[in-house]
């Protein structure tokens, strides 16, 4: 008996070391799929699309249902909208001209506003909702590269963590931290816009953190929209965040932290865009520019 | 034949719709305070252990080492903390089994035992590596409570379905 209780007590041991290493090596290889995990996560993947029509079939009914009972008021409003945007589509179209005349004369064709859209689904959202994960039907095989944004017609919702072939796993932006930023700014004239990060999510206040880090004269201000920076080097420019509710000092008082409420809604996510940054990465830019 | 081959394609099934679940449930229930986590699969393997497995057997163990995995690979990315704790768990499960007897009460009773200790467990595991920052207190309130109710409403409600088969399956492993 003393026997079988040591035996017992040895094998959990050894599965606790198991488990030491099995988290050490999936936190050091993050974002790194190893051969057999991305057959795994195939297989799920290909089973959740199927799985997953019928219940998209169920919840359009009902959201359409609600849809009705607002559509009259939001008919009034985007109808008031409508008027107003019609003079800035005029001025837009002048000035999108003017802008591509001016680029064909300093011959450059590219910038970091452009991308190319991948358009996907989401299938599955992780049940554990600490990692704040979501799984899309589209993979490497589609393009899909790690690190590359995804939103929705709203604004961003998060990037790219780990790809498989046929699907992708989203770390959406409330399971952002100090491993997971996106640079941001805040457009502001004269060549003073705010630079900083978006690095956290508040969970009382549903808000996300953006840190501060080039203050500029201009003050933050509440209402001011945060767009996604080409200076992270791995995004698109131009992206909505979301909208500055409330400016205040971090924990040390050296920086001073926004908080921002998303313009995308994080949790009724169904039809996602991936964005694929066209424009080259820095090193091949320069490449580009000795041979020309 | 195919006793053999239907835990494997449930469990597989279960844990493919926990995560497509979440999708059905209105989201209120995300945004707001509570978390819910939907330990479906540990439900099925808690019933596997206690009505399928004889004295002799570690069905229900090694299962929950396989679509624990599983589950880490394809929804979390951190492997070997539902591995971990699901194994545990069960094996626990299995040894209290032992000196009750396989009926709805005791099944209700070790399975809240059981979603409690696996909750904690991973919860404990997520703190230590950092993913969750979350005080205790709010974490007992918060998510472990409804978490330990919706997954005991889950119990209840395939236990009219599951219960005859698996007691037959389980008459027939010798």
């Amino acid at each position: 008996m003393n026997f079988f209780r040591s035996k017992k007590l040895f094998v959990i041991l050894i599965g606790f070391i198991v488990l030491v290493v099995l988290i050490g090596y999936s936190l050091n290889s993050r974002g790194h799929l190893n051969f057999a995990e991305k057959i795994v996560s195939d297989a799920v993947g290909w089973v959740q699309n199927i799985a997953q029509a019928p219940v998209t079939f169920v919840t359009d009914i009902a959201s359409n249902v609600s849809d009705f009972k607002t559509t009259y008021e939001e008919n009034q409003v985007l109808r008031e909208q409508l008027s107003q945007q019609k003079s800035m589509v005029y001025d837009l179209q002048k000035l999108e001209d003017e802008n591509e005349e001016l680029r064909s004369i300093i011959d450059m064709t590219e910038t970091a506003r452009d991308y190319e859209p991948i358009y996907a689904t989401v299938i599955a959202r992780s049940p554990e909702q600490w990692v704040d994960q979501v799984t899309i039907n589209r993979g490497e095989s589609d393009g899909v590269q790690e690190n590359m944004v995804v939103r929705t017609a709203e604004g961003m919702i998060g990037k790219v963590l780990r790809t498989s072939k046929g699907t992708s796993t989203v770390q959406l932006l409330t399971g952002f931290d100090e491993f997971n930023r996106v640079s941001a700014t805040v457009l502001r004239e004269d060549d003073s816009d705010i630079f900083g990060m978006i690095e956290g999510f508040d969970e009382e206040t549903e808000m996300l953190l953006f840190r501060i880090i080039e203050e500029s004269e201009a003050d933050i201000e509440e209402g001011d929209t945060v767009y996604s920076s080409e200076l992270g080097g791995e995004f698109p420019a131009g992206i909505t965040i979301g909208e500055v509710k409330e400016v205040v000092a971090d924990q040390y008082g050296l920086t001073r932290i926004a908080m921002v409420e998303p313009a995308a809604d994080l949790f009724d996510i169904r039809n996602v865009i991936v964005v694929n940054r066209s424009i080259d990465q820095p090193e091949d830019e320069e490449e580009g520019d000795d041979e020309s | 034949m195919t006793r053999r081959v239907i835990f494997p394609l449930i469990l597989f099934a279960v844990m493919v719709l926990s995560g497509v679940a979440l999708e059905l449930l209105p989201h209120q229930l995300l945004m707001g305070t509570y978390m819910i986590v939907p330990h479906w699969l540990f439900v099925i393997l808690i019933y596997i252990a206690i009505f399928y497995d004889r004295n002799d057997t570690y069905y229900a163990v090694l299962y929950a080492l396989i679509f624990g995995l599983l589950f880490d690979i394809v929804y979390t990315g951190v492997l070997g903390v539902y591995m971990f704790s699901y194994a545990l768990v069960i094996y626990i499960v299995r040894g209290l089994k032992k000196m009750l007897q396989g009926n709805f009460y005791v099944l209700l009773m070790l399975s809240a035992f059981g979603i409690a200790i696996a909750d904690i467990s991973i919860y404990a595991i997520f703190t230590v590596i950092g993913f969750t920052d979350m005080p205790i207190e709010v974490y007992l309130l918060n998510r472990l409570i409804p978490t330990i109710l919706m997954n005991l409403l889950f119990l209840v409600l395939i236990y009219p379905f599951i219960i005859k088969p698996m007691r037959k399956w389980g008459t027939e492993l010798t």
